[in-house]
């Protein structure tokens, strides 16, 4: 579905259908402002775009659950969720941020209900809950249930429910419309619209819009094993660097511990919940060794790396599928589950296992992989979803007032100060946006709760920024709106001549040639696809579950002098313009790959371990130095060609400075309850 | 995926590329092409009927029995032809978005298996003389027929069959009007769905905190009031029963099997208030009328919906209320 025309102008265009745009939507026009307009006869004009069809998008693919202290199951308490999530993500939570999420936890679980999930029921009931990985009592005590499902099927349930709502409120949709633009006017200091690429038409569009909000998803196809769709090409955070705006945490990147063998495909924590269990070649259930009280359900990165572990102590096995590779999954022994239960309660872990790897649970051990899950880090946002700019206090102001601070001599990361100046009108959440809930590790059952008690958070802020000015009202100021559309244009000018340029250069090999030629002229242009594969690869080697400074340096010299260029170098085949998927193939291959640069550099300047980061040459958490949220930006273009001089000037003997593309500066964790601790499970 | 592996499989896309949008333009202005139907005509996928270059072509590449159909398409992106258009996402089944003709049943790419669709060229199905074919699922014409079993046999003499595992056929999903390649337009699935109230009704109003309390609670549902619907609820939208089905074709004489697993899904939630006018709204001549139990829409669902029973089911449940 397309718009039939689109808006001069619009209250809000949302970016992503899943459940953080979906959420934000619902969250907008369900707030008491937009009832108010609504009611003297104002509509808000609404759109939300999605590079997919309705119901596609990857929230869909969530099975184990939505955490929420309901206390359904066994008593629970939402301080104990609030705690398990600082500890989960390793102390880089904001724990104001964290709070909010624990404490309306129950509430956005119920609304989803009431909405029309199909939740998994306990017999007097009440929505079930199991237990899920980090969820404990009594801060850090026992396991305890706490993760509301819906069999394994949660995320569909909740996609398909929040849909449904956006039909009943008559939402407008933009489907298979991929953004390329973000537009920012004056000075970046305002959100002006989006350009995007109507793949139906093959027409690019500039939106006009007073608030956008982008909900984008993550960016697991960075990496070559992952649990994660195809579309997740981190365009969000792609569109917000190039945007001069900055990621923050952007290192940290969640390797979910069990992946089907070389596939990727995730098989949901409600495997291990449910009883399944870690084994080694020789048989051995070694998740005791490393944590001794959680075992399978220690925290998901600490499971990764034991599983890492095992592999490199030789103890790997290799997937059966391909019997003389490497050695380089563990098993996952779900034989101790009762059938019935499996049935009950792991349906979609079954179906895979069985359509996938061709075995059978109840009997057979299955190949499992570590695979890319999760990206907690993003864009900066605040609580109530907006986009801001952290700006870094002077260091030698502080430096001199604070000599103490120092260590050898310069101020540490986690020393330094400033402040968030919002960029009007701009909004982020879910997985794209960094509100800073899961810090250096996401716990299991988060990424819903924060995709939509967020999501709604934010839909609530921008409408009661519409209130303010709805495009509609007949007493509308209108007169900020010609940068803003000039602003868009401009962009949607650029873009669209480079839409032509790709479209031209082809050669085009869709005809009756034999296959060879078409290999041939495939390499000439060069092939989005194939690279998307080798910087997988190449970011595989590089960070997947750990790293240190030789593998990024490599990594990061990699990109610059191979990938980068023949990203740009890139062409399409094909000249007709209408669902030419290459064109957007190729547009997302060059965000991956803007976006590789930065997860390269900000894994670089980090110089500790901490939650899903583990670098082999730093193996400790470093709370003196590291307890701070990296924001890391791209240069400028200017900023770029005066680099570039400098390193000229400096001539060859100067070996050309480290990540320089890469500013990167740092922001105080927010830490008002539970000071730091060692994190053992 | 594909490396490590001597055996190869061959698939025969039916391409389609559309004429650029000013030709369509044209067209529209023509006083002869909008004349209506007979048949109602209120749908517009008439008017939408694409134009444009259609043709077979035939993709030999690497693969093991193992690997699905997506796999394929995939390595073929990648490897010879970044061209070929069709949809995919999650890759296993459950975001909907891969569903097509494969060997002439509707399916998803990424739950079929080579092994389970690749046939070796002399089972196919041939069509005879007068372009008939035998009872089977094959639909390619005489020409790509004869090439496939040309470049098949070439193949064959290597070993058993020359390490190829056979020949599949892929068409887009029927029943929708074709885009590019093997993406179909199935808005007007969609459009069905949407037009009979897809969401939960209850009678209650949303929560609220008051100081991070918790003062109300969810609906109460029990396990099995929950099983009347759950399997309902599953459904991906993927359309493969809207492709299988005989009477389905783009909506005008039946509403379609998806929407009405849409609209039994509520109707079974023990938490919907409409479900009497949920039943009226399907209780017309192109809604449950329309359904002749074919049941061929049972046969593919990747939910494992028996369609074909919940249709014979919300049938009775309109025609007893």
């Amino acid at each position: 579905m397309s718009p039939k025309r689109l808006e001069d102008m619009y209250d809000a265009v949302i970016v992503g259908a899943g459940a953080a745009g979906l959420s934000a939507a619902l969250g907008l026009l369900r707030s008491p402002e937009i009832e108010d307009l609504r009611a003297q006869g104002v509509d808000p004009k609404i759109l939300v775009v999605s590079k997919l069809q309705p119901l596609r998008s990857h929230t869909g693919s969530a099975e184990g659950g939505i955490a929420a202290s309901l206390g359904n199951v066994e008593s629970d308490d939402w301080h104990w969720h609030y705690y398990d999530t600082i500890k989960g993500g390793d102390w880089l939570v904001d724990q104001d941020a964290a709070r909010l999420l624990a404490e309306y936890a129950p509430e956005t679980v119920i609304n989803l209900e009431r909405q029309g999930v199909a939740f998994s029921r306990t017999e007097d009931g009440h929505i079930a809950q199991r237990r899920f990985g980090g969820h404990t009592r009594d801060f850090g005590g026992e396991p305890v249930k706490r993760a509301a499902y819906a069999a394994d099927r949660i995320g569909h349930q909740i996609l398909h429910t929040l849909w449904q709502q956006c039909v009943a409120q008559g939402v407008e949709f933009a489907e298979e419309w991929y953004v390329t633009d973000l537009v920012l006017a004056d000075d970046g200091s305002q959100a002006a619209g989006i350009v995007a690429l109507d793949t139906h038409a093959g027409k690019v569009q500039a939106v006009h819009a007073r608030n956008v909000l982008i909900a984008t998803g993550g960016a697991g196809r960075l990496f070559h094993t992952t649990s994660n769709s195809w579309d997740l090409t981190g365009d969000g955070m792609a569109l917000a660097l190039a945007a001069g705006l900055q990621l923050e945490d952007i290192e940290f990147v969640q390797f979910h511990p069990t992946g089907l063998a070389h596939t990727g495909i995730l098989l949901s924590e409600a495997a291990r919940a449910e009883g399944g269990v870690l084994r080694n070649a020789d048989g051995e259930a070694f998740m005791e060794r490393y944590a001794p009280e959680h075992r399978d359900l220690a925290a998901r990165d600490v499971v990764s790396r034991s599983i890492m572990a095992e592999i490199d102590a030789g103890r790997g096995v290799a997937d059966p599928k391909d019997p003389d590779g490497p050695k380089d999954c563990v098993w996952l022994d779900m034989t101790g589950i009762a059938p019935e239960r499996m049935a009950e309660a792991l349906p979609q872990v079954v179906e895979t296992i069985e359509q996938y790897a061709n075995l059978d649970p109840a009997k057979d051990w299955v190949p499992i992989k570590p695979t890319a899950h999760y990206t907690m880090g993003g864009i900066p946002i605040t609580t109530d979803g907006e986009v801001y700019r952290w700006n870094e206090s002077d260091d030698s102001d502080l430096a001199n007032a604070h000599p103490e601070w120092l260590i050898d001599g310069v101020l540490p990361p986690s020393r330094t100060l400033g402040d968030r100046v919002v960029v009007d009108g701009l909004f982020a959440a879910g997985e794209c946006s960094c509100v800073s809930v899961h810090g250096a590790n996401r716990l299991g059952g988060n990424s819903l709760l924060d995709a939509c008690l967020f999501g709604t958070r934010a839909g609530r802020t921008m409408a009661a920024r519409i209130a303010e000015n709805p495009v509609d009202s007949p007493m509308a100021d209108d007169s900020t709106d010609d940068a803003l559309i000039e602003a868009a244009d401009q962009a949607k000018f650029r873009r669209a001549t480079e839409l032509a340029d790709l479209l031209a250069g082809n050669t085009d090999i869709s005809g009756d040639s034999d296959g060879d030629s078409d290999a041939e002229a495939a390499s000439a242009n060069g092939n989005p696809y194939e690279l998307m594969a080798r910087l997988g690869s190449l970011m595989d080697r590089a960070l997947a579950v750990r790293c240190n400074a030789e593998s990024i340096v490599a990594a990061s010299d990699q990109l610059d002098s191979t990938f980068r260029p023949a990203a740009e170098a890139l062409r399409a085949h094909s000249d007709t313009a209408a669902f030419n998927q290459e064109i957007t193939a190729i547009w997302e291959v060059r965000h991956l790959v803007e976006l590789a640069g930065a997860v390269l550099a900000a894994s670089g300047a980090r110089k500790e371990s901490r939650g899903a980061m583990y670098r082999t040459d730093h193996p400790e958490r470093d709370d003196e130095r590291f307890l701070a949220h990296s924001m890391i930006r791209l240069l400028s273009p200017e900023e770029r060609d005066r680099l570039h001089d400098e390193i000229a000037k400096a001539g060859q003997d100067e070996p050309a400075p480290v990540f320089a593309a890469h500013p990167i500066s740092w922001q105080p964790v927010h830490i008002t309850d539970y000071p730091p601790k060692k994190r053992e499970y | 995926m594909a490396e490590a592996n001597n055996t190869t499989v061959t698939l025969q896309v039916h391409r389609f590329t559309p004429r650029a949008e000013r030709a369509e333009r044209a067209r529209g202005g023509s006083p002869f092409a909008r004349k209506s139907s007979p048949f109602g005509g209120g749908s517009d996928s008439a008017a939408r009927r694409p134009r444009g270059k259609q043709w077979v072509q035939e993709y030999t590449i690497p693969a093991r029995p193992e690997d699905t159909v997506l796999d394929c398409l995939m390595t073929i992106k990648r490897t010879v032809d970044p061209t070929l258009a069709f949809r995919y996402s999650c890759g296993h089944g459950m975001c909907g978005s891969d569903a097509v003709s494969i060997n002439g049943t509707p399916t998803l790419l990424c739950t079929a298996a080579i092994r389970d669709w690749a046939k070796q060229p002399g089972a196919l199905p041939q069509v005879d003389d007068e372009g008939f074919r035998h009872i089977g699922d094959e639909t390619a014409d005489d020409n790509t027929n004869a090439e496939a079993e040309a470049s098949a046999d070439s193949t064959d003499d290597a070993a058993a069959h020359g390490g190829s595992l056979g020949v599949i056929e892929l068409a887009p999903l029927p029943g929708f009007p074709p885009q590019r390649d093997l993406i179909a337009d199935i808005d007007p699935m969609l459009n069905q769905i949407r037009k009979l109230t897809p969401y939960l009704e209850a009678d209650g109003v949303l929560a609220t905190t008051s100081e991070g309390k918790v003062d109300v609670f969810e609906y109460l549902q029990h396990p099995d009031q929950l099983a009347k619907y759950e399997m309902l609820s599953n459904c991906i939208a993927c359309g493969v029963c809207e492709g299988s089905c005989p009477v389905f074709a783009g909506g005008d004489a039946f509403i379609g099997p998806a929407a009405l697993i849409w609209s039994s899904r509520f109707i079974n939630d023990s938490r919907d208030a409409k479900a009497m006018d949920r039943m009226d709204a399907i209780d017309t001549a192109d809604g449950v009328a329309a359904c002749q139990s074919v049941r061929a829409c049972s046969r593919h669902c990747p939910r494992g919906i028996d369609v074909g029973e919940e249709m014979w089911q919300i049938v009775a449940k309109v025609r007893e209320r």
